[in-house]
Formats: structure tokens, sequence, C-alpha cells
């Protein structure tokens, strides 16, 4: 009997060894296989000569032979295919950002298109060139201190390498939470943020910058100084956007008010409608209140003139120019095309597009309606209004409701312009105050009451797991976040800008001398005019009275 | 008078005092940053000076005067509606009261920005003479 059980023993120990053998045998044999199988494929992958034949079909090309080996001597290896598959994300998310960002920086042409076509004849060079003229200003303001307190404590981005540099935020300890104020690395690209993944994230945020920068410009064209626009626009790119850009982007308090205070994922903005257009648009606003009305906006009543642009063809081909730089816009925005939610880039392009069409609609209805005419500069208004609402909430909500939110865009950009002239008598000449700052307001509330809980980038927005989700769709803390920002915008920013723009116009003047805006800008202030050959009309009735009391 | 070579030399000086005040800011813990961050901020100060001296060449401008204590008290309606809306973030934990904060601080800025600020660029508006 004890002969047997001590058998069972052994025969149990044999067969439980043998088990344990055959699994460290499978464990082992895994990678074995693996690297058999890239050593066979290796094999089988086309000779110089074949290529050299040439590869009509595409099927040849870009084979294992085309992932680089780490050691020549062990030869190819899964580390080296998986390095390679990590490169390929990051590489093509490199490309997109970088593509997009390319798109948007050509959206300053339509700009300068769509405000000098708005202007009159004799002050299109000097409109031109403050579109022209704020690239530069911003570009070179950003670099040297803007990007560093925009996104100097932005890192974590898993899309592009994780942009580890970046990764200094001052924060400021209040009711126990800390709160991101500004960044505090990349200012002149050096040192250790002279990285790649830094590079794409500069270039990405600098034109989204210069968009914002751009607006102000179409508010004060007209009558606003060179000099003061230079000076402004310079001030405006190192400190007021970055600054808000910070707080909503780069990881400030905005974004942390869903961790800090369980305020849905923080404030949310997707591509911008704040970040960008609501900034520009305040700014516009601050701008236009100090420089005041064109000579001949307004009459003794207090009706006012319409001072017609001296090119519409100008203004809808800048319109759809800036329509095609805003697929760079918001599809960008995932910052990536690959991995984390980024194949959402096909929903966020398509909500771009409705918006566009159904605030086109908004206008075009509003204006034919009321005013007898399909009013093409306010139809062309209509389409930047869409796309402007649309841009915060492009990646949060469905197509259903980024048409809702681009034709309420469409109206509420007519009944804007129609408010700001004729009840605050603040004159606009291109109607920037009501596409960029309403609008980029309204983008921002829609955001808090359309987001559809769908998107996923990653898990989490803003540090907080889960999708972003507005009121529509069960969550009301979310508004409250998205009310935040606007008030941030237009209580802080405004006040910001505003307060800037005064000091600027103790020192420099922000208005050219009635002389010099009568007789057009171009000349006095750019030395050239902007069509030469081009014979003026002599202005209406009206507005030569108003010119000869001005300069009187 | 519009644009002259002064305007352009007091922007270059502009521009080059914010570089180099920037870039003491960059390399402030060396002691090439602290006198780079000196120099820049008097390089700007000094173009803000010339600024100011060329300012009255510029001519007249179709500007009537804002009173400043009216744009003040839009400015300061402005930042206290939205400190409003801060403080009523910590004064409740519930959703709608923090709502409700948030749309009374943001109805104040409104006054201040909307109201009290286009009534004083408009005072003494030269389209009213």
């Amino acid at each position: 009997m004890r002969i047997v059980r001590t058998a069972s023993c052994i025969c149990t120990l044999a067969l439980l060894l043998t088990a344990c053998a055959g699994i460290v045998a499978r464990a082992d044999a895994a990678p074995s296989a693996s690297a058999g199988e890239l050593k066979d494929t290796a094999g089988k992958a086309p000779t110089t000569a074949t290529l050299a034949a040439g590869d009509p079909g595409g099927s040849l090309t870009g084979t294992i032979s085309d992932v680089p080996v780490g050691d020549a001597k062990v030869g190819l290896t899964l580390g080296d295919v998986a390095n390679q598959v990590g490169q390929n994300k990051i590489g093509i998310n490199f490309t997109w950002t970088l593509i997009t960002g390319f798109l948007v920086m050509f959206m300053q042409a339509g700009f300068a298109m769509v405000e000098s076509g708005l202007c009159r004849v004799k002050n299109a060079n000097h409109t031109y060139m403050m579109n022209f003229l704020v690239y530069a200003c911003g570009l070179f303001a950003y670099w040297i201190i803007g990007f560093a307190i925009q996104m100097g404590g932005a890192a974590g981005n898993g899309n592009l390498g994780g942009l580890q540099p970046l990764a200094s935020e001052h924060a400021l300890s209040l009711f126990g939470t800390n709160w991101g104020i500004f960044g505090q690395s990349g200012m002149f690209l050096a040192g250790h943020t002279y990285d790649v993944g830094v590079m794409v994230i500069f270039l990405f945020q600098m034109v989204f910058m210069d968009t914002a920068l751009t607006i102000v410009t179409g508010a004060a064209a007209e009558r606003w100084k060179f000099l003061t626009f230079a000076v402004s626009s310079v001030l405006m790119g190192a400190f007021t956007y970055p600054l808000f850009a910070n707080w909503a982007w780069g990881g400030g308090w905005l974004a942390q008010m869903g961790t800090n205070l369980g305020l849905g994922k923080g404030y949310c903005d997707f591509a911008g409608s704040g970040v960008v257009h609501a900034v520009g648009g305040v700014t516009a606003l601050a701008v236009a209140l100090i420089i005041g009305p064109r000579i001949g906006k307004f009459n003794r009543d207090g009706s006012s003139n319409a001072i017609i642009g001296h090119d519409i063809s100008a203004v809808l081909i800048g319109c759809f120019i800036l329509a095609f730089g805003w697929f760079g816009f918001n599809p960008g925005s995932t910052l990536g095309a690959s991995g984390a939610g980024c194949l959402r880039i096909g929903s966020v392009a398509v909500n771009t597009m409705l918006a566009g069409c159904t605030g086109t609609f908004g206008a075009l209805f509003y204006m034919w309606i009321l005013k007898g005419k399909p009013d093409a500069s306010m139809s062309a208004n209509g389409l930047l209004a869409g796309l402007v609402a649309i841009t915060a909430p492009s990646g949060f909500v469905n197509p259903t409701g980024s048409a809702i939110i681009g034709f309420v865009a469409g109206i509420l950009v007519c009944l804007s312009v129609s408010f700001i002239e004729n009840t605050l008598k603040v004159d606009d000449p291109v109607g920037a105050i009501s596409v960029h700052g309403a609008c980029g307001l309204w983008g921002v509330l829609s955001v808090g009451l359309f987001a559809d809980g769908t998107s996923n980038y990653g898990g989490s927005w803003n540090g907080v797991t889960g999708s972003v989700t507005g009121l529509f769709y069960g969550d009301s803390s979310q508004l409250v976040a998205q009310l935040v920002g606007i008030a941030t915008l237009v209580g802080f920013v405004f006040s910001f800008s505003f307060v800037l723009n005064w000091v600027l116009d103790i020192f420099l003047g922000q208005r050219v001398s009635a002389e010099t805006e009568v007789a057009g800008l171009d000349l006095p202030e750019m030395g050239q005019l902007g069509y030469p050959e081009f014979v003026f009309k002599p202005e209406p009735d009206v507005l030569l009275a108003a010119e000869r009391v001005a300069v009187a | 008078m519009a644009a002259t070579k002064a305007q352009g030399r007091a922007f270059t000086l502009f521009m080059g005092g914010l570089t180099a005040a920037a870039a003491g800011i960059a390399f402030f813990s060396s002691g090439s940053g602290k006198a780079a961050l000196v120099l820049g901020v008097a390089v700007v100060a000094y173009s803000f000076f010339r600024f100011l001296k060329i300012k009255p060449l510029e001519g007249k401008a179709a500007l009537g005067e804002q009173p400043a204590i009216q744009k003040l008290v839009g400015v300061l309606l402005a930042l206290g509606g939205w400190a409003v809306v801060l403080y009523g973030l910590h004064l409740t934990a519930s959703v709608s009261g923090r709502m409700t904060t948030s749309v009374i601080g943001l109805a104040v800025t409104l006054i201040g920005v909307l109201f009290v600020l286009p009534s004083a660029a408009n005072k003494n508006a030269i389209w009213k003479a």
C-alpha cells in the first residue's frame, strides 16, 4: 500500500513538473516563434534586384526591410518592430498636426481678403498690410515669451510624444487647491525645449494665436494708426492671448475646474471658439471702443450710415479660404490622427462643414426675410459665424448638434451686428466683434449644451475620466464650467485688453489724424496706394459733409 | 503726419527692448540674464518715452474726449462681475448655486462692458457735435 502511495506521489509530482515545464516551454517558445517569423518574413522580402525592376503596383515597396535594425549582429527583433510602430504613430501625428497648422496659417490670406474687401479702396493697402504684419508681430512675440506663458506647463500629450520638456507651470494655491496661472518653459524655444515634439506644438499653437490677433485689425480698420497696431499686436501675442490660452489649453485653472471643483471636464474648448475667436473678438471690442467710429459712420441723431466695402468678390473668396483653413483649425486640434480617439477627425471635419453651411443659411434667411435681399457680406459673415461657433464644440457634438449651433450663430451674427452698430454705437467695419466675439462666446456655451458624451480622446479630458457631456445629454455641471469661461473672457480678457490699449492710447495714440483718415490711410501711413490706377469714386454727400466737419 | 522715420526708430527700440527683456527673463538665473532684463526694460521704457514725444506730430484725430472715471468704472464692473463668478465657485458646491452666481457675475460684467463703457466712449463723440 505504501509503495502504491509513494508511486502515486512520484507520478503526481512528475506530472506537475511536466506541466510546468510545458508552460515554461510554451512561454519560451512564443518569442522564438515570433523571431522565427520575423526572420522568415525578412527572407521573403523583395531583393534589391527585384526592387530595381520597378514597383508599379506598390506591393513591393515598404516591407520588413524598411524597419531599422537596432543591432546588426542580432538582426531584426520584436523590439525594433515595436519601436517602429511607436515612431509611426508619432510620425503620423506630427505630419497631421503640421499640415493642419499649415492650413491654419493660410487663413491669414483669407482674413486679409475679407477685411480689405469690406473696407474702402483708399484704405486697401493699409488693411492688407495690417493683416500681413500681424503674422510677423505675433510670431515673434510668441517665440520670445508667449509660447512659454501658454504651453510652458503643458506636458503630457501622448499624441506628440509626451512633450515632457514643457513641464513647468506656475501655480497659485487657493482654498487648498493648486491653480495653474502661467507656463514657464519654452522662451525662445531654447535649452531643453529644443525638442521635436515641442517644435510641432509651437507651430500649431502659433498659427492659432495669430488668428486671434488678426481679428482685431478688422474692427479697427480704416482708422488705426499703423504704429499702434504693431505695438498692440506684439503685446497681445506676448501676453493677452497666451494667458487665457494657458488657462484653457496649457493646464491652467480653467482646465482644472473638473479635477479641482468637479465641474464637468473643466472648461472645454476643442479648437478655440473661446481661446482664439472670443479672445480676438473681445479685444476687438476693447480697441473699437477706444478708437471710436469712422468719420461719417454715425449721424448727429445717432443713426448710422452704411460705408460700403470696395470688393465683395475678395470678401467671398476670402471666406472660402477661411472655410478651407478651418479644416486645419478644428480637425487638427486632435493633435494627431493615430491613437487616443483621434479617428474622430472625420466627425470633427463634417461638423465643421455643417455648421458653416447652416450658419450661411441662418444669416441669409434673416437678411432675405427681414431686409428683402440675400445680402452677400452678411451671408459671408454667416458662414464665418457658423465656423466660429462650431470651433469649440466640434470635437464633442454630433452632426445634428453642429447644424443647430451653426444656424443659431448665423442668426446671432445678424442680431449682434445690428446691436453693436445701432445700440452701442460702436463702429466695426467688418463685423469682427459679432462674428468672432458674440459667436465665439456662443460656441463656448454650446459645448455645455450639446456635447453628446460620445467622444473619447484617450478616455479622459482635462484629467477627468469620461467624455465631455452637456446639459442636453445629462451633465449640467459642464455648462457651469463653460459659463465661468465666458465670464473670464468678457470680464478678464476684455478688461486686460481695454486697459492695455488705453495705455497705448495715452502714449502712442490709437487713431490717425482726421486729415489722414479723410485722405485714406494708404498714402499717409503706407506711402503707396493699394490700387494706384483706380479712379476714386467720390464719397457720398453724407460722408463728405462729415469729413469736412471732422477736419475742421 | 502719419507714419514717420521717428515712429520706425521708436518701434525698433521697442522690439529690441522687449526681446532683451524676454531674454533676461529666460536666463534670469545667470548674471547676464539679469543685466539683459534691466537693459530691456529700460529700452522699452525709453521707446515709450519716444512714442509720447512724437505723438503730438500726428495731428488731431476725429475723436472726442472719453471720460476716464467712467471708463474706469466700466472696467471695474467688468472685473467685479468676474470676481463674483470666481467667488461663487467657492461659495457653494451645488451646481445650481454655482450656475446662479455665474449668471449674476456675468450680468454685472456685461453691464460694465455693454452699457458703461460704450456710454463713456460716446459721451463726447464727434458725431454728436
